[in-house]
């Protein structure tokens, strides 16, 4: 009860005039915090094309409120401030009192609608409880992208240096740092992960797989989430026997400059999300690839399909999730899935960057459905999905766990709970992090994985093990 | 009071409705030109289909009546029937409108304007009362919210019991004007308010335009507030 308390109460808070922070933020800034808000805010409109809409929401908003039902958060804590409309809207009167005529005009008569330091501390706060799901913007009448406003309201903030430190830490690394990732993996260590995966693919199939590093001329260039390398070897070796037996496996490579999708500019920062971009390409240039293949991953998916047509110009190149790759083989019947092996009841979580915000809800419907027979949904489901309660970069945010287990979480560990299921798919490296996390806090009678792990369990590849004898030695193994 | 009544349906309803009209129109010039010519290139990346199917389902949200607003999206919903219906296309505004406009427009019965009417006014209250009694709704509240609910309700009030002279316990002169200067003063207020969802609901629906950013910009904001230094 203690913890629900404590992820309830605002988090920005005063002892004896000293300021906690809800998250670590590296040299937080105290003086002429709204002067330079302004400033910020003023500079972004100067640059960007985010006043037309600004202009477009003040006017029509119409704060009827139904947004408030659609929000994990708000249905978690009941508070009014975690109304969507209500985080959008500190937002927007600022811009209007400083940004527009009528504000400035309606400032002549009352002081009510000033920039306080109370308000960017609101700001700071509410901005990093909402975790961008944008599940509110599909029910709001008006069209009002919440998520679009909470990432500008961070990036306004991260201008004047109010950034969780762990997305800043990590993207220095990825931009500035030696090893241009966020998990910071040196090449050597890359090197040796893949050997270790090859080795224990060979164990398993009895097929020996070298991954391709720094080919040139591939068809796909591979994107994953780079802490993948570090927690999620199952997936990514799902990954590569998929392309391996395909035929694919002289197709594809992993660059060792910049082998990380992750994009946490995504959730805070133009800046960040172009240049993290523009790195990505890049390699994909150096490398003569033709295709940008993705990981599990939800918002390495989304920045990547979405941002490098924006960013890259005439060096675009397409860009696909690697289960609409493995949907692409099954359909060509290019690889076969065992539908014995996997004999749990399964559900399938969507990241809301590749199912609301994305293109992929029915793809990896269309994998289960062909070799799992105890398939059920969560209600919810699809582009209407709740949250893990991690998306938005909160889940890299370790210090506010209690809230991403109380509140954030709340409704996505009853809705796993109610289908009685003991897998659950979630195909992005957040969402695997943050439900597993839920599973463990809840102590939810399942597990955790991604769909390629499944995948790696049941496919059959030509001349190796069968999928019959390798779940029989991996019984055995267990025992 | 005749000449008051005359001014008010002659010069003041035309100069009221054409302030509308630019009010809107200028909505609409700057939202094109920041869309279409600002981003220009850029648009062809983003997801027209969703985009159009989105604004479409919202046109007649059925879909969108979700458990908790349920209430206040039916009455929302079927307000904006009598809202668009009874302005345009009553007998009376019928000739106001060739009158003015030289549009002949058709027009609908006496008795389904007066349904659609009393329909509308009934789901102004129901909007009125969710915001007063409903606790999130009334947290997120402000004068403008409930004064821009009594402004709509005027017309469609004094209109009803103008034309209705056996409910009316006022003088027929004086509900005449209170109809003509209600509907006057919301026309004024329709381009300043969120009532300007008359046109710009096309616009907002169109968010998906808003995430493609512009190229640079990023740069361009560092270096005006940090210039050439590291910025990461």
């Amino acid at each position: 009860m203690d913890e629900v308390i404590e992820a309830v109460k605002p988090l920005v808070q005063r002892d004896n005039g000293k300021k906690t922070y809800p998250y670590y933020i590296e040299n937080p800034v105290t003086e002429n915090r709204v002067e330079r808000f302004l400033e910020a805010f003023a500079a972004v409109l100067h640059f960007t094309d985010y006043k037309p809409l600004l202009d477009s929401y003040c006017t029509s908003n119409a704060k009827c409120n139904r947004c408030a039902v659609t929000c994990p958060v708000y249905l978690a804590t009941g508070d009014p401030k975690d109304i969507p409309c209500y985080r959008t809207n500190l937002l927007l009167e600022t811009y209007k009192r400083y940004f527009t005529f009528g504000g400035w005009a309606n400032s002549r008569f009352s002081n009510g609608t000033d920039l306080t330091e109370e308000i960017i501390d609101e700001m700071l706060d509410l901005f990093y409880r909402c975790t961008a799901c944008r599940r509110c913007t599909t029910e709001c009448p008006m069209g009002v992208d919440h998520g679009l406003m909470t990432r500008l309201g961070r990036y306004i903030l991260s201008l004047i240096g109010i950034v969780p430190k762990a997305l800043q830490v990590a993207t220095r690394e990825q931009l500035e740092g030696e090893t241009h990732n966020t998990s910071k993996i040196p090449k050597v260590a890359l090197m040796d992960t893949l050997e270790f995966l090859s080795d224990e693919i060979e164990e398993s199939f009895g097929v020996r797989m070298e991954a391709p590093v720094d080919k040139y001329d591939r068809e796909y260039v591979f994107f994953c989430a780079v802490s993948d390398y570090l927690l999620e070897p199952d997936t990514l070796m799902g990954n590569a026997v998929v392309l391996y037996a395909a035929g694919d496996w002289d197709k594809w490579t992993i660059g060792t400059q910049d082998f990380d999708g992750i994009n946490y500019g995504l959730f805070y920062s133009d800046w960040h999300l172009e240049n993290i971009i523009k790195q990505l390409v890049h390699e994909v240039t150096r490398l003569r690839g033709k295709k940008i293949l993705i990981g599990e991953c939800g918002h390495a998916s989304r920045s990547a399909h979405d941002f490098v047509p924006v960013f890259a110009g005439k060096e675009s190149y397409p860009v696909f999730n690697f289960m609409e790759y493995t949907l692409d083989c099954i359909e060509k019947g290019k690889i076969k899935l065992n539908p014995n092996i996997i004999t749990e009841r399964v559900t399938y979580h969507d990241p809301c960057n590749i199912s609301r915000s994305g293109w992929i809800v029915e793809q990896p419907r269309k994998i289960i459905r062909s070799f799992i027979k105890d398939f059920v949904e969560m209600e919810p489901h699809g582009v209407n999905n709740y949250c893990c309660g991690g998306g938005g970069g909160l889940v890299s945010v370790d210090e506010i766990y209690n809230f991403r287990m109380n509140i954030g979480g709340k409704q996505k560990a009853d809705q796993i709970r109610e289908t009685g299921a003991e897998i659950v798919i979630s195909p992005c490296a957040n969402c695997k992090k943050q439900l597993k996390e839920l599973v463990e806090f809840y102590k939810l009678p399942c597990k955790v994985m991604g769909l390629h792990d499944l995948i790696l369990k049941a496919i059959e590849i030509p001349g190796a093990k069968s999928a019959e004898e390798r779940k029989e030695e991996a019984a055995m193994f267990e025992m | 009071m005749e000449q008051w009544l005359d001014f008010a349906k002659g010069p003041l309803f035309a100069f009221t409705f054409l302030f509308m009209i630019l009010g809107l129109f200028r909505h609409v010039v700057l939202q094109i030109y920041y869309l279409g010519i600002r981003k220009g290139r850029r648009l062809r990346n983003a997801p027209w289909r969703k985009i159009i199917l989105d604004t479409l389902t919202w046109a007649v949200p059925v879909k969108h009546f979700i458990p908790g607003t349920a209430f206040f999206s039916s009455a929302s919903f079927l307000s904006h029937i009598g809202l668009i219906l009874v302005p345009v296309f009553l007998v009376d505004h019928v000739v106001l409108w060739e009158g003015f406009l030289g549009l002949n427009l058709p027009s609908i019965g006496k008795g389904v304007a007066d349904v659609l009417t009393l329909f509308t006014i009934a789901c102004l209250i129901v909007l009125f009362c969710c915001r007063v009694f409903v606790g999130r709704q009334r947290a997120m509240s402000g004068p403008m919210d409930y004064l821009i609910l009594i402004m709509v309700f005027l017309p469609f009030a004094s209109g009803f019991l103008a034309s209705h002279p056996k409910f009316n316990p006022f003088a027929w002169d004086t509900m005449m004007l209170t109809h003509f200067l209600s509907a006057e003063a919301l026309f004024v207020l329709i381009p300043f308010t969120k009532l300007s969802h008359i046109v710009l609901f096309f616009f907002d629906r169109v968010s998906g335009l808003h995430w493609q950013l512009r190229p640079g910009a990023g740069d361009k904001v560092a270096d005006a507030l940090f210039g050439k230094e590291a910025r990461v």
